[in-house]
């Protein structure tokens, strides 16, 4: 029986964002929220613990006012309890990794469970920063994760090679897009999540990122975009081009 | 202004300090072996010891640079790298930034670029962040004359993590970020079996091939050092051919750098058409055998 949390983070659909061909800015009014792709396998590997050695998956997410949504989607896929702490506003780390620490710090706690690092920002700060201030050990990037007894033991992905780690609990656990793939919960459980239970509550801290941001726009794309739609015009005309490119 | 360098790898390290070492003074701290002291570092510390983990580093790594007084910390940007740099920040209470490509210093902070919602944006930002981790490949590792005085250190206090086993990967040779050409395959291709036409047109082309994340990491139809994106290599050749791929920004951001984009999709819609310079719409196992033929010619 292992006490399990999850943090997990909403973010704006990136696939369908456009970029104001004028300001080159992305247009983010009207763009819908979704669980973080990481954040998903996060949930799922959580839930699959739960599933293969009993326990309870407890999801916290520092979130805005769709909150809610995203935590419905995570009790349907199997999490037990759900604590939203509202009045996340912008990506800083500095600010998540504390009140995560100080909800998570009153909770009864063995394995935690993070993504490696959010599909948006891609800053990977989060899960670190957490561990360290909850003073655990933090086991990086897992494809594979196993318990045995009080031992963690995953497989750890690196650039160039992997290596099993283990480490006694309690623990903070990063995953990898590989680990799993998240499950689509049917619509029974996504009626059912409605009934479990869900706190909604405040913090109050105020840490202030001394980053402000200069600009954010899309790198300027020069691209010909000379498109062919008969295939063999198409391949007569890249023949060409590569012919005179490739000697 | 002293920067402390740290990378496990030592290609990253040296192009680091290539970086820096114009307009700071820099000492390098790495676990690799490989000789680093013709980077213009004024000191190469080689870091040994029996059970080396992200904490036991990131502790010596804080009172390191407590010790010597360092003004920031550049971080070779890997998985071990970003760990690293996470606790740093809360050991020394400063801010960090992950993953940039450009450090320029304002009036009392530091100016970073990195990319952002997933490769889509280039965020351009002002902080009194003190650590960065740079993003590998951003410029080729150039040797001075000059050379560093080298020291080691032994770190002896246990990690909380007992490494059990270490497992290679497959591994070719293959340096993607220095190719001219790539073709690079997505899951577009459907089976393995697919690549067959992929590589015959990179022979031809006297390239390399590559692949989305789908083909390289889940499907493993590829070696993982073959991956194009955000996750996997950046690479910038004057030629990127890509095949049934469907043009997701983390893909885009690792070959946005490429001088001509080809593109060979079946659906005329996908996003892959908007970042390239040639697209042919068309199913790949028609279009590649009839561009294979007709470069023979
Ligand atoms: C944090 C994070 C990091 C990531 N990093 C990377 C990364 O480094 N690299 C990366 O690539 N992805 C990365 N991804 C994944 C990325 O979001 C996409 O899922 C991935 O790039 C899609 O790969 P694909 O284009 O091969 O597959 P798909 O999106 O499935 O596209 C397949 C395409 O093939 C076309 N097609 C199908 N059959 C044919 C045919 N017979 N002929 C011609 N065309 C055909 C389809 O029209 C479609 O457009 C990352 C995701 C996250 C969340
Ligand atoms: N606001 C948040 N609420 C809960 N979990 C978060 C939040 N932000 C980040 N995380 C977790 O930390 C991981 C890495 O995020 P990041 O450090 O922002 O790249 C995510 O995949 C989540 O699991």
């Amino acid at each position: 029986m292992y006490n399990i949390v999850v943090c997990f983070k909403q973010i704006l659909d990136i696939d369908q964002m456009k970029i104001d061909e004028k300001t080159q800015e992305p247009i983010t009014k009207n763009l819908p929220y979704r669980l973080e792709d990481l954040s998903k396998n996060a949930i799922e590997e959580a839930v699959r613990i739960k599933e293969k050695y009993g326990g309870k998956v407890i999801g916290i997410t520092f979130g805005g006012d769709q909150a809610t949504l995203g935590m419905k989607e995570a009790l349907a896929m199997g999490v037990d309890e759900g604590i939203i702490i509202k009045g996340y506003r912008e990506n800083n780390p500095e600010l998540t990794s504390e009140v995560l620490a100080k909800k998570i710090s009153t909770l009864k706690y063995d394995i935690i469970i993070t993504g490696n690092a959010s599909a948006d920002s891609y800053t990977g700060l989060v899960p670190g920063k957490l561990a360290r201030k909850l003073n655990i050990p933090i086991l990086g990037n897992a494809i594979k994760l196993e318990l045995h007894e009080n031992t963690a033991r995953i497989t750890r992905s690196m650039e160039d090679v992997n290596y099993v780690v283990e480490s006694r609990l309690p623990v903070l656990i990063t995953v990898e897009q590989e680990i799993n793939e998240p499950r689509l919960p049917p619509l029974i459980q996504i009626m059912a999540a409605g009934r479990k239970p869900m706190k909604i509550e405040e913090m109050q801290i105020q840490i202030q990122s001394s980053k402000k941001v200069i600009s954010n726009k899309a790198p300027k794309s020069d691209r010909k975009r000379i498109i062919f739609e008969d295939i063999d015009k198409g391949v007569e005309e890249v023949s060409k081009f590569l012919r005179s490119e490739v000697k | 202004m002293r920067a402390m360098v740290f990378s496990e790898k030592g290609e990253l390290a040296a192009q680091i300090a290539t970086i820096l070492r114009e307009r700071y003074e820099i000492d390098i701290y790495t676990t690799s072996d490989s000789p680093l002291d013709s980077y213009g570092a004024k000191v190469v510390f080689r870091i040994t010891g029996e059970s080396l983990y992200v904490d036991n580093i990131s502790n010596f790594l804080a009172d390191r640079f407590k010790e010597k007084g360092y003004d920031f910390i550049a971080i070779g940007s890997s998985v071990m790298g970003r760990e690293i740099a996470s606790i740093l920040s809360e050991l020394l209470h400063l801010e960090a930034i992950t993953e940039i490509m450009k450090l320029e210093e304002g009036n009392q902070v530091f100016i970073t670029e990195r990319f952002f919602f997933g490769g889509k944006t280039v965020i351009r930002e002002e902080s009194k962040a003190r650590i960065f981790t740079f993003l590998p490949g951003l410029v080729d590792p150039m040797p001075v004359d000059s050379r560093s005085s080298k020291e080691e250190i032994k770190i002896d206090s246990p990690s909380t993590v007992n490494v059990v086993e270490k497992i290679e990967k497959p591994k070719g040779s293959v340096n993607l970020e220095k190719a001219d050409i790539i073709v690079s395959a997505g899951r577009g291709i459907g089976k393995k079996e697919g690549l067959g036409i992929i590589q015959q047109l990179a022979d031809i082309l006297h390239g390399e091939v590559g692949g989305s994340r789908p083909v390289c990491l889940d499907y493993h139809w590829l070696s993982e050092e073959r991956q194009v994106g955000l996750s996997g290599k950046r690479v910038k050749p004057k030629i990127y051919i890509a095949v049934g791929i469907s043009g997701q920004v983390q893909h885009i951001a690792g070959m946005r750098g490429s001088k001509t984009v080809i593109a060979i999709n079946k659906d005329k819609n996908a996003p892959i058409f908007n970042e390239c310079d040639y697209g042919i719409v068309g199913d790949l196992y028609t279009v590649i055998p009839k561009l294979i033929e007709n470069l023979k010619k």
